[in-house]
């Protein structure tokens, strides 16, 4: 007969080989590996302060034959702590969902019971395939100003262990956050970025139960983020971006009315438009332009060649260090 | 697209957003109101009121299913009885409560103004569905017949009560404002949720 047995961990187990008398001659195997006898109290098997890693099967064998006399799994491991619940309507107003996950693991096989009250009435919580640790509800009614109560009780061969949350209607509305977020720059405007989003997917009626949005912004360099509220619309011009700064930005949304800000969306990296760099030139630059025969480095029509002995950098990067100056200086005003 | 163009398609249209925002208004001063009587009267804000006679209930089963005429007379109905409730607390509030407490009626006063502004738009939204205007009640100076004298207590515990209903038909009054304000066909059955976009 093959049994399994589930030890606490830390625990001391005795195992029986089946009916054999005490001082009968046996072997124990665990995992097909033979027992030391130290480990036996005639033919009793003792595991002192037992671990995960003494997990496994347990064999007993008759001495001289050599049968297999008995035979166990053995599972160690923990009763259940208080599980983590977490129930939200992020698809309102069609109904809400439950998750739960237990904080740390038992090692062995853990059954989860779900109830849901409102008022005096027992509601069915339809356990989703996939993830496995999840049901969902249909709201039978709406705008009730009567509390849900969800009991979710954890239970294995250790122990039990619950946990019960209690909210209203609208506390647990929370939609997903805005999907598809473009972030592009405005041709010609060097401060200007156009943002647009969509609603989740899974809210099923914005039309009747609309989002608004909230929109954060903030260039790569800096910590502060910006802050947008809109009422409605799914798109948003920032006309007072740095130029040329790559900005982050992240959109949330809410149900107009109830419940809390979705989580951020994911980010999106814009940069502003920027004109063409073009080569700042002063006089003396001019004068030594108009004198020099001959360059190696090609340059726009625009743009004036350096003195060789005056440049920095080679090939296409090559600048005059008076022109380098300038672009820094340039640069720091806008900053 | 015909009907939405049409001059009774936009004045309802409008009607709904005006509404929609008095709705607003109304839900955002009612939420404060409920922090204050819960302070001002001594009460948990986490207390549980069984569902006080009279008091008309936010609570609906298959509320996507409601044709616009439905929506439109149970809104009445309910602000109508707010109505009648919010000036039983007002005298209440009056006889119990000193100087200390007038900012609580200056308040309810308000909140009354409020739902007796709301109870009419409902109305004009019907004559405007062309249904005929349900008649109140008739009442006496003193209103209906009066319930028994409740104690202190139970008169502060079904003002919470009141003011918490209140809280959630203004919600369910700007859901349902936006479902009628959508373009629908002449038959006013409102669109389900399996319809929208």
């Amino acid at each position: 007969d093959s049994h399994i047995q589930y030890e606490r961990v830390g625990a001391d187990v005795t195992m029986k080989c089946g009916s054999m008398d005490w001082d009968a001659a046996v072997t124990w195997t665990a995992n097909g590996t033979d027992i030391d006898e130290s480990h036996l109290n005639g033919s009793y098997l003792i595991l002192k302060n037992v671990d995960l890693s003494q997990s496994g099967q347990y064999s007993c064998y008759e001495g001289s034959s050599w049968h297999l006399k008995y035979q166990t799994q053995l599972r160690v491991g923990t009763p259940p702590k208080e599980p983590v619940l977490m129930c939200r309507s992020n698809n309102y107003p069609k109904g809400f969902y439950c998750s739960w996950h237990l904080p740390t693991p038992t090692y062995i096989p853990n059954y989860f019971n779900i109830s849901v009250i409102h008022g005096t009435k027992d509601m069915v919580c339809e356990k989703d395939a996939i993830p496995k640790n999840r049901c969902h509800i249909k709201y039978l009614q709406l705008f009730s100003t009567v509390k849900y109560k969800v009991t979710l009780t954890v239970t294995n061969a250790l122990g039990k262990n619950f946990t019960t949350l209690t909210f209203d209607e609208f506390a647990i509305v929370k939609p997903d956050p805005p999907e598809s977020v473009v972030a592009k720059p405005v041709p010609n405007n060097p401060r200007r970025l156009e943002v647009s989003w969509q609603n989740p997917s899974s809210w099923p009626d914005p039309e009747s139960f609309p989002l608004k949005f909230f929109l954060r912004y903030r260039p790569l360099i800096l910590d502060q983020w910006q802050h947008v509220e809109l009422s409605d619309g799914t798109s948003h011009t920032i006309t007072d971006a740095y130029a040329g700064k790559e900005y982050i930005i992240q959109v949330a949304a809410k149900d107009n009315d109830i419940g809390t800000w979705s989580d951020w969306s994911v980010a999106v990296h814009a940069t502003p438009w920027t004109e063409e760099p073009k080569h700042l030139t002063t006089e003396a630059q001019i004068t030594e332009t108009t004198s020099a025969s001959t360059s190696s480095f090609m340059a726009p029509p625009t743009t004036k060649i350096c003195d060789k002995g005056a440049v920095v950098g080679s090939g296409a990067m090559a600048v005059c260090w008076t022109a380098g100056l300038v672009v820094a200086a340039y640069s720091i005003l806008f900053i | 697209m015909a009907a939405a163009d049409s001059p009774s398609a936009a004045l309802r249209r409008d009607l709904c957003s005006r509404g929609i925002r008095l709705a607003g208004k109304m839900r955002a001063d009612v939420v404060d109101l409920l922090d204050a009587y819960v302070e001002q009267q001594g009460l948990d804000a986490s207390a549980s009121v069984a569902a006080v006679e009279g008091v008309p209930l936010a609570a609906v089963e298959r509320w996507d299913e409601q044709t616009g005429t439905q929506r439109l007379l149970e809104n009445l109905a309910a602000y109508r009885a707010f109505r009648a409730l919010l000036a039983q607390m007002l005298e209440e509030q009056r006889e119990q409560l000193g100087e200390a407490e007038a900012g609580l009626g200056r308040a309810l006063a308000a909140l009354l103004l409020q739902v007796s502004a709301f109870a009419y738009h409902l109305e004009e939204l019907l004559r405007l569905e062309n249904r005929g205007i349900p008649g109140e009640e008739e009442e006496e100076e003193d209103g209906p017949p009066p319930p028994p004298r409740l104690s202190l207590f139970e008169q502060k515990l079904r003002g919470l009560g009141v003011l918490r209903e209140l809280a959630q038909w203004a919600v369910r009054s700007v859901r349902d404002l936006r479902q009628l304000a959508k373009p629908s066909p002449a038959t006013a059955a409102a669109p389900g949720l399996a319809e929208s976009p």
